[in-house]
């Protein structure tokens, strides 16, 4: 009885799948039909790094707002994690065999897309990568990525930073210490911002006749040019990358370099570490919004906690990259190139969010919780 | 075999308790030695702050351990505690910041969730005979899926120490003259020895560890052993739920998708405190003090700085010690 019910079951399961199959077959000469008519109706897929994120969450807000205005629909996946890295090629593969008019895809890993891009390519599906390029993509898969500009964003936060602490650095008899923590030292988009924030906040100090010195994780201490000596250096940089990506770890190392004497300012350079100087100020109540009272605070994207500690003073400010734009950038690619005009690479700008600017319209929709 | 077994399980033998006294002993001035290395090497650790982060953040390990310490005796393993955690704060904290609830119901939640996840990891690894590790391998599976389902991906902040609702955050700290003083320690303690005269004194405790030294004697000596084994899982539900409120209470967002590894530190410090990988040997106070090993070197090493790499294997060599200790100390037994 049970087996009968069993083989009853999966033959439901598979004429479905048949009807389903044939049903997405449809659509696709549906929407190729309606791409020799109006020049509207395509269909694209979008695969986001992880469907378990507020992130990707806004990501997908600007998605749907694009796809509406331009009349196309879409379908959006992902994995659970971002770091479920075959889960989300087997998605990728899947949105292939759809036969979309194009594929926007933010993808985990840059290596394990490859195979998968080149089978766009075979079948001509054009893919607009956005948050992450895929720089080893086969020559002509990808045809524009939508990114934010990780090295400016790191100076953004450099820059206003800078204004709050410049007059202490000028002022200082003593040594000086600004931290960083970045949650890795691996990826692109991490060291990119780290960089960013330690080469412009050099160059600012640079500027104004000071010296500086980087210290802490090799890797990011090994890219700095004309490194100064940490002896006799009148600001010194710290960078520290916890052992393992959790709040907690984060906010040892952040402990760790808040409590010395000579810190001035801290930068948490993502949502993770930016809540690590948080949670370690819990306990040591450094954090305030001059130089003379404690030590200023710098974060990084958003999130309940970030925005509520930017919103009553406790950090200073952070920096907030556009979800939202990047997933209304990619569709309009998508549309663009399927309409025939010419698409290019676009870096997303970044933007600085305090207390005073958080609710303003530009800004708001990109905070997200 | 079985002749050992009766010694182990007994509890009142003597040279099992000199034993296990000398272990927690060597444990303790290992944690004692650390922290004062810790303290000499670095000016910023021995600062009374440092000392607060410490016990903030060994609170959710040290639930977790002792938690986990009742299925480890068994034989077993639950790995479900880490995603589990995890999942349980999510669903507690978006009753209370999503859907209105008192932040007491919330935390009964949490506690009750960890509860029934450890019933079905009790069941499945007694009533239907799976591997332990596999078993509780996909409830960290599910528990990781249905913790952000539930929420939907959005991150839960539970209410802060400030705002309405918040006054669970004092159950682990509170301020006095500016001074934050580490109660959640107390409870800690006072959970400690409850829980050693449970493992000690009663049959949940004592069945618990026989079930560990050797099932099958246990079973044809007329104990339930298929109820004791569940209950084994239903005590590490339960203080994974205590460890889900202490999690909610020191850190700001729980994030869905995280957790994983959580069950590392917990497992770690129960086995540096001398509960054996194979079963029916263990202690409570042994399992405090492995995890507070487990937390200095995670916040001492940072201190006195050592990058992350080193962090990482350093902290695996330990655990590798420890873990040859207890296979060193059973051959010698075996002889």
């Amino acid at each position: 009885m049970k087996k009968k019910v069993l083989a009853v079951l999966l033959g439901g399961c598979m004429v479905a799948g048949l009807v389903a199959g044939c049903g997405s077959k449809d659509d696709g000469k549906a929407t190729d039909g309606g791409d020799s008519g109006e020049g509207g109706g395509y269909h694209f897929e979008v695969v986001v790094k992880s469907f378990q994120s507020t992130y990707w969450q806004a990501a997908i807000t600007g998605v749907d707002e694009k796809a509406e205005e331009l009349g196309v629909t879409v379908n959006k996946t992902g994995p659970n994690a971002e770091s479920d890295i075959a889960d989300q090629v087997q998605m990728l593969n899947n949105a292939i065999n759809q036969n979309p008019d194009g594929i926007a895809l933010a993808a985990n890993s840059q290596d394990a897309v490859l195979e998968a891009l080149q089978t766009a390519l075979d079948k001509e599906i054009p893919v607009v990568c956005f948050d992450t390029g895929v720089p080893d993509a086969p020559e002509g898969s990808v045809i524009a990525t939508i990114a934010t500009d990780n090295e400016a964003a790191g100076a953004v936060a450099a820059e206003n930073m800078y204004e709050v602490i410049k007059d202490t650095i000028a002022n200082a008899t003593e040594q000086v210490r600004i931290g960083e923590v970045n949650q890795d030292a691996t990826s692109a988009n991490i060291s990119g911002r780290g960089m960013g924030f330690i080469n412009k906040m050099k160059e600012l100090i640079e500027a104004d006749g000071k010296t500086v010195a980087v210290v802490g994780n090799q890797y990011y201490v090994d890219q700095v040019e004309n490194n100064g000596d940490e002896a006799s250096a009148d600001v010194i940089i710290e960078v520290a990358v916890p052992a393992q990506t959790t709040v907690e770890l984060s906010s040892t190392e952040a402990s760790n370099i808040m409590t010395k004497k000579d810190t001035i300012a801290i930068f948490g350079s993502n949502q993770v570490t930016a809540e690590g100087v948080l949670t370690a100020n819990q306990n040591l109540s450094v954090l305030a919004a001059t130089p003379e009272e404690g030590v200023v605070g710098v974060g990084f994207d958003a999130g309940a906690t970030l925005k509520a500690a930017v919103a009553d003073g406790t950090l200073i400010g952070a920096v907030t990259q556009a979800p939202v734009d990047q997933g209304s950038l990619a569709i309009q690619a998508l549309y663009d190139y399927c309409e025939g005009n010419e698409v290019k690479d676009i870096a997303t700008d970044s933007y600085w969010y305090d207390a005073e600017n958080m609710e303003e319209d530009d800004i708001a929709p990109n905070l997200y919780d | 075999m079985a002749n050992k077994s009766v010694t182990k399980t007994a509890g009142t033998n003597k040279s099992f308790i000199d034993r296990m006294g000398g272990q927690k002993f060597i444990v303790l001035l290992i944690v004692i030695a650390m922290f004062i290395f810790f303290c000499a090497m670095s000016p910023q650790f021995r600062k009374y702050t440092t000392v607060v982060s410490i016990l903030d953040y060994s609170y959710y390990i040290a639930l977790m351990a002792i938690g986990v310490a009742f299925p480890l005796m068994t034989g077993g393993v639950d790995l479900s505690i880490g995603t589990g955690l995890i999942c349980y704060s999510l669903i507690g904290g978006y009753l209370v910041v999503h859907q209105g609830w008192p932040t007491g119901a919330g935390m009964v939640v949490s506690i009750l969730l960890g509860v029934a996840f450890g019933v079905i990891n009790g069941c499945l690894v007694a009533l239907m005979d799976l591997p332990p590790f596999l078993a509780t391998l996909c409830t960290c599976m599910i528990t990781r899926g249905f913790g952000s389902l539930i929420v939907g991906g959005f991150g839960i902040p539970w209410p802060t120490a400030a705002a309405p609702g918040g006054w669970f955050r004092s159950i682990f700290k509170i301020k006095m003259g500016g001074q934050n003083i580490p109660i959640g320690f107390l409870w800690i303690i006072i959970l400690v020895i409850i829980m050693t005269f449970v493992l000690n004194h009663t049959k949940m405790g004592r069945y618990t560890l026989a079930i560990g030294s050797n099932k099958e004697a246990t079973r044809l000596s007329g104990v339930n052993v298929k109820f004791y084994h569940i209950m084994a899982y239903v005590i590490c539900g339960f203080f994974t739920g205590l460890a889900a409120i202490a999690y909610s209470a020191i850190f700001a967002t729980v994030q869905p998708g995280s957790g994983a590894g959580f069950e590392l530190d917990a497992i770690g410090g129960a086995i540096i405190g001398g509960v054996s990988m194979t079963g029916g040997v263990g202690s409570i106070t042994g399992t405090l003090a492995g995890v507070f090993v487990i937390c200095l070197l995670k916040t001492g090493l940072p201190f006195i700085g050592l990058t992350a790499n080193w962090q990482q294997i350093i902290t695996g060599i330990v655990l590798i010690i420890s873990v040859l200790i207890d296979i060193l100390k059973r051959e010698k037994e075996a002889k």
